[in-house]
């Protein structure tokens, strides 16, 4: 590379200062999570109608969700590993191995309803951990990455719905548990913008973190299901589009101002 | 006739980086058994690898130019799609192997080769800017080149290719790099402007082979806890790695 380590370096967004902007862009960031945890309910809305989605349309809704998670599992990890390598990579790690260790453990059947709105649940943390670091790296940032996550959401939230459907549950019944199950997301953004602002250090752990467990999510369950529904070329097409204009638009708001 | 200096010397640089690729088969000679178990973790990590590897493209080349980075991405994916086509429904072969397998292998080797034009016109194009930076940029990439050939070398390795074979192939993959050192060396200024697009041509065609190919072929023969795991540690290995070069 012409510059490798300046490449990286020169993209790490600055941490300004956490506090000032956790309350400048509270407000904000709180209308947006909370906006991507309703859209989480309309899509279950949608998925649990009846006649539901085909297989077909939820592949393609779990690989678009694929692609915006790995678009900002990308905007996270390359400020963090520009900023702290062995704090961002630990962080990662210890995100794959934690989430890989009970599902190490269960034997492989078919997810009940239940285990889809845990699994739900689990995704939402992670993805509020990932726009807490975000707001901390700048306040457009972290609002790009929550406006992602709305899109995002509507794709998870038809396939919950369409498993709950499954199950007999109605579409109210299934639009409250997608967003229960996705309320996570709001709590851990909060959490993890709080910790970062009162422990600065904590920032490149956090993209760790919020990196690690995003790409174990997608990897262990998003893309395997989609690629049985779909097909791998499609997915694949979706996937890297998705990726790519998440980084491309996650870039240009990691690098503007606050 | 003889070569300039400079010349050579940027040819011998290149050649360097494009030899460490070899080293990147080394780990098999640990790995007698190609179990199906080790075949899908050996192409997790070769997933993982290229992930990572293609994160540090895009950041790269977005530095430049997010846009560029993005055409070129795009057009990487289409390169391979358009490979795909190319080969059509043939059945393949590659070597000994036949089928599946031998597309699988051609196009990692394809995608691979073509990813070293761009390290090949980063380290010509180094030489511009001095001495000293032409040589950590060699030293970079040769490095960087280690963890590809693993990558290579892993899904040649799982598909039953020794450990010579792999080492060698990974050093063809590398060949573009000395190939295309020289003239960007020559024409700095015309390279410079086309790396962003050449970086997010490599980043794009390896994340879509990534998704396409080995995730697929990992999925068929293991867990995906287990792939995801090995997948994002490699990932993550790969990030740490560049970063510390």
């Amino acid at each position: 590379m012409t510059d490798a380590r300046g490449g990286l370096a020169r993209r790490g967004g600055k941490l300004h200062a956490p506090t000032r902007l956790m309350r400048t862009s509270l407000p904000v960031l709180l209308l947006l999570s909370s906006a991507a945890v309703g859209a989480a309910g309309l899509g279950a809305a949608v998925g649990a109608r009846r006649g539901g989605l085909s297989a077909a349309a939820l592949g393609w809704a779990g690989a678009s969700a694929a692609g915006l998670m790995l678009g900002v599992a990308y905007a996270l990890v390359a400020p963090g590993v520009a900023q702290a390598p062995w704090a961002t990579a630990f962080g990662a790690a210890l995100a794959c191995t934690a989430l890989w260790l009970p599902q190490s453990r269960t034997p492989d059947v078919a997810p009940d309803a239940r285990a889809a709105v845990r699994a739900s649940a689990l995704h939402s943390a992670a993805e509020g951990v990932a726009v807490g670091a975000a707001l901390a790296l700048g306040a457009r940032f972290g609002l790009v990455l929550a406006l992602t996550l709305v899109v995002h959401n509507l794709s998870e939230g038809a396939v919950l719905g369409a498993a709950l459907r499954d199950e007999g549950h109605g579409r109210g019944a299934a639009a409250r548990a997608a967003t229960l199950a996705r309320g996570g997301q709001v709590l851990f953004a909060l959490l993890t913008g709080a910790l970062v602002a009162a422990q600065p250090a904590a920032l490149p752990w956090a993209l760790g973190v919020g990196f690690g467990a995003l790409v174990y999510l997608l990897f262990a369950e998003l893309l395997p299901d989609s690629y049985v529904a779909v097909g791998r070329t499609g997915i694949a097409l979706v996937v890297s589009v998705g990726l790519g204009i998440v980084a491309l638009l996650g870039g240009g708001a990691r690098g503007g101002a606050p | 006739m003889t070569v300039p200096p400079d010349l050579l010397r940027v040819f011998l640089y290149a050649l360097a980086t494009a030899l460490a690729t070899g080293l990147g088969a080394l780990p098999f000679l640990a790995v007698r058994d190609i179990s199906s178990r080790t075949m899908a973790t050996s192409n997790a990590v070769a997933a993982g690898l290229m992930l990572g590897a293609s994160i540090g493209l895009l950041s790269e080349g977005e530095a430049a130019s997010a846009g560029a980075t993005f055409v070129g991405a795009l057009l990487g994916v289409a390169f391979v799609l358009l490979t795909q086509r190319v080969m059509g429904d043939r059945e393949p072969e590659f070597g000994a192997l036949r089928g599946a397998g031998a597309r699988r292998v051609l196009l990692v080797l394809v995608v691979m080769t073509v990813h070293s034009f761009a390290e090949g016109v980063a380290v010509g194009v180094s030489f511009g800017g001095g001495e000293a930076l032409a040589t950590a940029i060699t030293v970079a990439i040769a490095v960087h080149n280690v963890p590809e050939g693993l990558a290579i070398s892993a899904v040649l390795r799982a598909q039953g290719e020794s450990v010579l074979r792999c080492a060698a192939w990974s050093v063809f993959s590398s060949l573009p790099q000395p190939l295309m050192a020289v003239p960007a060396y020559l024409f700095v200024r015309q390279f410079s402007t086309l790396l962003p697009y050449g970086l997010g041509f490599a980043a794009g065609a390896m994340v879509f082979l990534v998704l396409e190919e080995l995730l697929p072929e990992a999925y068929a023969h293991a867990r995906a806890p287990r792939i995801a795991m090995v997948t994002g540690l490699s990932a993550t290995a790969m990030l740490l790695f560049q970063r510390l070069l």
